[in-house]
């Protein structure tokens, strides 16, 4: 039963006897069952659309967490799920000040002893950014488990109901704990440093490019079979607990005779931060400039996978290379680095390191 | 991972002084030696493309080799790579096959039980800090994860092979080697059970299956991915194993039988009989490995393969079920526990057979080979 297909006035008295029903059948178990937070930010997963063909435009509405909740009656299987709600947006309009929140507020609850995991709903769009993150400022060994949807929670087919049901699964399983923020749809777990979104619409569209995922949300078990090595949630060195804001970095795209004048523009906006997403020969003395300014440059490549590797040249012109970080995450990274220093050293130790 | 970067020009120099003739016009790679105590790896031959030749024909990439070609021996690996010496103390030791035995289809678990000794004897001795082992590239997969279950090493262990001949036009082994090379002298490299490295990657010996006859990029570990890299800057890993592996796993060369358990594989497809099971239980089999379609599903009918497990079942045959699919996880499901068959999780079945025959060297229990199925 779906309870967005019933009647307002209806559902008070569903959701009634399904607690009811629980109650009886679960009281045995409930004591056990570990505690999952569930922090809501929006996207798709919580959107609806006009009616169930509706997968494309869905801006008809938003699902509480209460309601992705009520609609789910089998987390309370695996998990007690308690939802605190950061936001209800999609995921392009997510901001520095939400994602402090969204830290902080993961921070306190997994430091309860009786917390076993959380849960963060994300739209997809910037799900990876967040994610990564979230795996740099979570200062703790519990799973943190990213999840979306590639449909609305009306659409025919919707893929949401069951990645959040997975994603509570995984963040409530002891396998998970120590394997950093993990983002988990499709069945599958990948490292929040290794995933990335690679389709529009398709229900597969996260992958680890060459890295791979690190585990499955099967039926009979959640299956890992990787640890990332990148430094992560405990093991990292950032501290966002008493940041309200964070360095301003920005990325410019390169392409064949790109202008300089966006690296020139940012320069006079003032970042702390500039990512070049793949270089240009026209880059070269807008990019000097903005060196001698003291602003960081980062190259990144824009093929998606592989390393930018660390040259002699590179470092010379005191160049940051992003290693194997798209250009989205390490604008992520840099804005954490220059809260600790400016050093080119001691960041593309940072980069090499996380 | 920085200071790896550092060029140590004059340590260098000094050290490769009698290669500097045959480098003078190369750049000398950014790899960092620790000082003059280069890291001794062992390069071990079990032979394979990587030691194979069409002399004198470089665009033979598909007909080398053979009876009456003569092979590459270890040692002309390290007289054509002086690369090797700024990376690695390199000593060769020669475990191939007799000339006229066929290619890697043809290792015999008598190589692989000399093989794993060996590479077992290498793990006690405190001179050796890595070991690199060549082989064919058809059934490497298959030895890599025999010395990842049966070899206690926390030192790196890393295969490695070619897809072209030695003698090839743009011959992908004499940088498969100098890179395996390179993550067998990497201190970061150990305690990861048994790896792979060809193609500038390096992959898990559990997840790592050849996928294409003749690209470079044939080896993939499917639903999984890469470890870590081999770029020209530094050798890095971004992930490891959790399943269990070398010096966790609890089978050993010591202590296998003489004999491992006679295992066979059976392909499903549309119609796929069961008297294929039933012959290779007349045989004497332990165990078979049923690689089924779908999520795992051999064929039903009276005449079909499910009929025939229930027959080598009664007989006390172990049957584990993969998936042809290659991709996904066949997973224990309540219908799979009633019928009795073992899911082997995502490996292929020549991988399931192999480790249903060191679970058959232990145990005939069907809990504890699902266990061990579960953890490897």
């Amino acid at each position: 039963m779906n309870l967005l297909h019933v009647s307002r006035r209806l559902r008070p008295l569903v959701l009634g006897s399904w607690a009811l029903g629980l109650l009886l059948s679960l009281t045995v178990h409930a004591a056990e069952l570990p505690v999952v937070k569930l922090f809501t930010t929006g996207g798709t997963i919580q959107s609806k659309g006009a009616h169930r063909q509706k997968l494309a435009e869905y801006s008809d509405g938003k699902v509480s967490p209460e309601e992705l909740i009520a609609d789910l009656p089998e987390l309370k299987q695996f998990a007690t799920v308690e939802p605190i709600e950061i936001s209800n947006i999609g995921s392009p309009g997510m901001t520095t000040e939400l994602l402090l929140k969204l830290a902080k507020g993961i921070n306190a609850e997994l430091a309860k002893p009786g917390v076993a995991g959380a849960v963060v709903t994300h739209g997809t769009g910037t799900l990876e950014e967040t994610a990564y993150f979230l795996h740099l400022t979570v200062k703790s060994d519990k799973p943190v488990v990213v999840v979306g949807a590639m449909r609305p929670w009306t659409g025919i087919s919707r893929d949401g109901p069951f990645n959040l049901l997975n994603a509570v699964r995984t963040a409530a399983a002891p396998e998970a704990v120590g394997k950093g923020v993990m983002v988990l749809l499709n069945d599958t777990i990948h490292s929040a440093r290794f995933v990335t979104k690679n389709n529009t619409y398709r229900v597969e569209t996260f992958v680890s490019r060459e890295l791979g995922p690190i585990g499955y949300s099967d039926s009979d078990r959640i299956a890992f079979y990787r640890t990332p090595l990148t430094r992560h949630t405990a093991k990292s060195e950032f501290d966002i607990s008493k940041l309200e804001t964070l360095p301003a970095v920005d990325i410019v795209y390169g392409y064949q005779e790109a202008s300089p004048a966006p690296i020139e523009g940012l320069v006079a906006a003032g970042v702390k931060g500039i990512i070049l997403n793949d270089s240009a020969p026209s880059f070269a003395k807008a990019t000097q400039f903005a060196q001698s300014k003291g602003i960081v440059i980062v190259q990144s490549d824009r093929k998606g996978s592989g390393r930018v590797v660390l040259s002699e040249r590179t470092a010379g012109r005191g160049v940051i290379t992003a290693d194997n970080l798209n250009a989205q995450k390490a604008r992520v990274l840099l804005r954490l680095a220059l809260t600790k220093t400016t050093d080119p050293k001691e960041l593309q130790r940072i980069f090499n390191e996380y | 991972m920085c200071t790896t970067f550092l060029r140590l020009r004059s340590t260098v120099s000094l050290t490769v002084l009698f290669v500097a003739t045959r480098l003078a016009a190369q750049e000398i790679p950014p790899i960092a030696p620790p000082g003059l105590n280069l890291p001794h790896v062992v390069l071990l031959s079990m032979g394979g493309t990587i030691a194979s030749q069409a002399p004198g024909d470089r665009l033979n990439i598909t007909n080398y080799g053979g009876p009456g070609v003569p092979r590459v021996d270890p040692e002309k690996w390290v007289a054509d790579l002086p690369d090797l010496a700024l990376v690695a103390r390199v000593t060769t030791e020669d475990f191939r096959p007799p000339a006229n035995a066929p290619a890697a289809g043809g290792t015999t678990s008598d190589q692989l039980y000399k093989v794993a000794k060996r590479l077992q004897e290498l793990a006690n001795d405190s001179k050796v800090d890595g070991i690199v082992v060549t082989h064919g590239t058809n059934t490497m997969a298959e030895t890599a994860w025999f010395m990842n279950l049966a070899v206690n090493i926390k030192k790196p262990v890393v295969f490695v092979g070619s897809q072209r001949p030695w003698s090839a036009l743009s011959g992908d082994g004499p940088l498969n080697m100098y890179n395996a090379v390179r993550v067998a002298a990497t201190p970061a490299a150990a305690g990861k059970g048994v790896l792979h490295a060809m193609n500038q990657n390096i992959n898990a010996a559990r997840d790592v299956t050849k996928l294409s006859a003749y690209r470079v990029q044939t080896f993939q570990s499917i639903d999984l991915g890469v470890m870590g890299v081999a770029d020209p800057d530094i050798v890095k890993f971004y992930s490891e194993p959790t399943r269990r592996h070398t010096f966790k796993s609890e089978f050993n060369i010591a202590s296998l039988p003489e004999k491992l358990p006679d295992v066979e594989v059976a392909y499903a497809y549309t119609e796929a009989p069961g008297y294929i099971l039933d012959a290779m239980v007349a045989q004497g089999v332990k165990g078979i490995v049923v690689d089924g379609t779908g999520a795992g599903s051999p064929t039903g009918g009276p005449t079909g393969q499910t009929e025939a497990i229930k027959r080598a079942q009664a007989k006390g045959v172990v049957v584990v079920v993969t998936a042809r699919t290659r991709g996904g996880r066949v997973q224990d499901t309540p219908r799979r526990r009633e019928s009795g068959v073992i899911p082997a999780d995502n490996l292929t079945p020549e991988k399931a057979r192999m480790l249903l025959q060191f679970a058959l060297s232990k145990t005939s229990d069907p809990k504890e080979i699902k266990r061990i199925f579960d953890e490897y």
